[in-house]
């Protein structure tokens, strides 16, 4: 087992690596940018490097700079974490070319996986389903005609070199796709000066749903069942839980079959994820595999008992995986909320700056991987992510009406946070009949609460009423007369036309 | 005291008495009722509003408010009703001119618009990025760009002040 591990990573999820690294005995090495000396990560590890200024581009970005510290304080391996170089196969390759060990898939895996294409053929190659459609691009509108009929409209045409939502375009009829060809096609030259496309066909209100799956050297593979990630806003998934309501044992156990072959189809080691679209006829479809510890794993966690991140440690240390598929046992419903700096109520504007104060939930059940803490300045230059609570409960009710009574006891100040979406989201109808997909919030949720009349006006201009008469009154005090003996009543001046502004 | 409470087109008058220790009594609409109000975490209030306990985070800017209780946002002004009444007679001096400032801390990636430019209402004139998200900033009024305070790549203070069109 390793001694010492450097995390190349901050805020919450270096926290929870570290978090790990203690309980397994193994000393903890943070690398820190000029901004985040304050950090948590920093203060909760066994040592910590400075390596650069403010902007991820000069710091967490520098392969050679976490090189550097790995190598100067001894460190024997490497864990990413999520974003910043986990998924970067040049920063895997100068791993294994130093020595160090990289807590992760091999650069190998991280390629055929990283490439839409690639990723395609090889798992389609094990057997796989994927989006129905083309692997190779597309050369002639001829073919794309004949290949859109077969599959069926509508069908999407995608970059091969995509990424990003450019060069992407839904066609639903037969008639829009010369156009839609066109454009994709110049969109794809200008972005990527590569105009070749493929076509999928496009499935209509999917739900996402993902499996974890981990896999040793040895060849040994399990899956730790499912991930349901369809509450996302443009795109992003902001709150997942475990089990889904749609899936079936039998899905279960079918889903979680091909997602091993795919990872064994990359010579895949480690933890990762294949994330599947599901259609509303319940057929799943291969969409990408995550090479890396993904920011939701604790849902996956709170109803295995499975400790992800330390199995991620003992895998990379050459062990064996320490359990077999028929130990792995899905009790209860557990839910995750990302908690975001960002103002729900002013369009989601970042809100980075200091946290004045912080009430952190508790009680039965509740779990709060943060990366802040009371007086904490966040940081402009990073993810606007601070936290994720997680909830546990015997089932999805017990699981939902948790998480609502723990947010409600969230209390974060100085900062606006996503916590008042998700209490939003908490109480919605179609979210607690578990009847949603991936266009859920946009489509219908913003839209419903547009139109939600709020229960609480006159308490809410209550507070507001007495906070201000408050001020005022300090005010009057502070503007009283010096020396004039007796203390005058704050009426007296408030009264008065000249009365201190308070503006 | 008095003050005007102004949800949307409607307006109510609310009236605040000290009564006791952090106990006032409120009304509002014609209807009084006993509030007890302590301030117990930075903006963040606890409510007594008889015997019902709300917890309240009040969050102010000039008159507008910000209210969120259990997760929802209540948003209004609120003025002193004799200010309400001066600011009413003196008009809206302040038309016809805007100060473009950061409503966050954050960095200027780009300045759209240069001094001089005639800028529409509503038109951006400069993005500010902050935690990898661009934000595109708006004119409040339509105008002539005036002043210029930032260069690109600048780091910014929350409130600080862009740009002024007038």
């Amino acid at each position: 087992m390793f001694r010492k591990i450097l995390i190349a990573n901050r805020g919450e999820i270096a926290v929870r690596v570290e978090r790990a690294c203690r309980e397994m005995g193994i000393r903890t090495v943070a690398v820190y940018s000029e901004v985040d000396r304050h950090a948590l990560h920093v203060r909760c590890a066994d040592e910590a490097h400075l390596i650069g200024p403010p902007p991820a581009t000069e710091s967490y970005l520098v392969i050679d700079k976490i090189i550097g510290v790995a190598k100067q304080s001894g460190a024997e391996a490497i864990h990413p974490g999520y974003g910043f170089l986990a998924e970067n196969p040049l920063f895997a390759e100068r791993c294994e070319k130093e020595g160090i060990k990289l807590i992760g898939p091999s650069a190998h895996s991280m390629r055929t996986m990283g490439s839409k294409t690639l990723a395609r053929k090889t798992v389609q190659a094990a057997g796989v389903p994927v989006v129905p459609g083309t692997v190779e691009p597309i050369a002639t509108e001829e073919e794309v005609l004949r290949i859109s009929k077969k599959i069926g409209f509508p069908v999407m045409l995608k970059a091969t070199a995509g990424g990003g939502g450019k060069g992407l375009r839904l066609v639903k009829t037969e008639g829009d796709l010369h156009s839609s060809l066109r454009m994709a096609k110049s969109e794809a030259k200008s972005a990527f000066s590569d105009d070749s496309v493929y076509i999928e066909k496009y499935i209509e209100n999917p739900r996402h749903v993902e499996i974890q799956i981990l896999g040793d050297r040895h060849g040994n593979y399990v899956h730790l069942c499912e991930r349901e990630c369809s509450i996302q806003r443009r795109h992003q998934k902001v709150i997942e839980e475990s089990p889904s309501v749609i899936i079936t044992p039998g899905i279960r156990a079918a889903m979680g079959k091909v997602a091993i072959e795919a990872a064994r189809a990359a010579r895949y080691e480690g933890a990762g994820t294949c994330e599947f679209l599901v259609d509303q006829d319940r057929n799943f479809f291969f969409l990408e595999m995550n090479t890396r510890l993904q920011v939701e794993h604790p849902v996956t966690e709170m109803v295995t008992g499975v400790d992800i991140v330390k199995e991620q440690i003992r895998i990379a240390a050459g062990e064996r995986l320490s359990l077999r598929q028929e130990e792995v046992k899905q009790t209860g419903h557990a839910i995750e909320c990302r908690v975001y700096a960002e103002d729900p109520d002013n369009n989601f504007m970042p809100c980075p700056g200091l946290i004045t104060s912080l009430r952190t939930p508790g009680g039965p059940g509740v779990r709060d991987d943060s990366g802040v803490f009371e007086g904490f300045e966040i940081p402009i230059y990073y993810d606007p992510i601070i936290s994720k609570l997680v909830v546990w409960g015997k089932d999805r009710e017990e699981a939902v009406a948790r998480m609502k009574r723990a947010l409600n006891e969230y209390v974060v100040t100085g900062v606006k946070t996503t916590i008042p979406f998700h209490i939003r989201v908490m109480n919605n109808r179609h979210f607690l009949e578990g009847n949603f997909d991936t266009n859920f919030i946009d489509r219908v949720f913003f839209p419903e609460e547009r139109e939600r009349e709020l229960p609480h006006f006159e308490v809410a201009v209550i507070a507001a009423a007495v906070q201000l008469y408050l001020g005022e009154r300090k005010r009057a005090i502070a503007a009283r007369p010096v020396g004039t003996g007796e203390p005058v009543s704050m009426w007296k001046y408030s009264g008065r036309p000249g009365m201190p502004k308070i503006l | 005291m008095n003050y005007i409470a102004t949800i949307g087109e409607r307006e109510i008058k609310v009236t605040v008495e000290e009564v006791g220790v952090a106990r006032y009594v409120v009304t509002g609409d014609g209807k009084g009722h006993l509030v007890d109000a302590h301030q117990v975490q930075d903006s963040v209030w606890s409510i007594l509003y008889g015997t019902n306990s709300f917890e309240v985070d009040v969050q102010r800017r000039g008159d507008e408010y910000e209210v969120l209780i259990d997760g929802d946002c209540y948003k209004f002004t609120l003025m002193n009703e004799q200010l309400k009444a001066l600011s009413r007679a003196g008009g809206k001096a302040a038309a016809g001119k805007a100060l473009v400032t950061s409503p966050m801390p954050g960095k200027v990636v780009k300045l759209l618009v240069a001094e001089g430019e005639e800028v529409k209402s509503d038109q951006g004139v400069i993005v500010v990025e902050a935690m990898k998200m661009e934000n595109e900033l708006k004119s409040a009024v339509a105008g002539k760009v005036k002043e210029i305070f930032v260069k690109e790549g600048e780091v910014v203070e929350s409130g600080a002040k862009l740009l002024l069109v007038e």
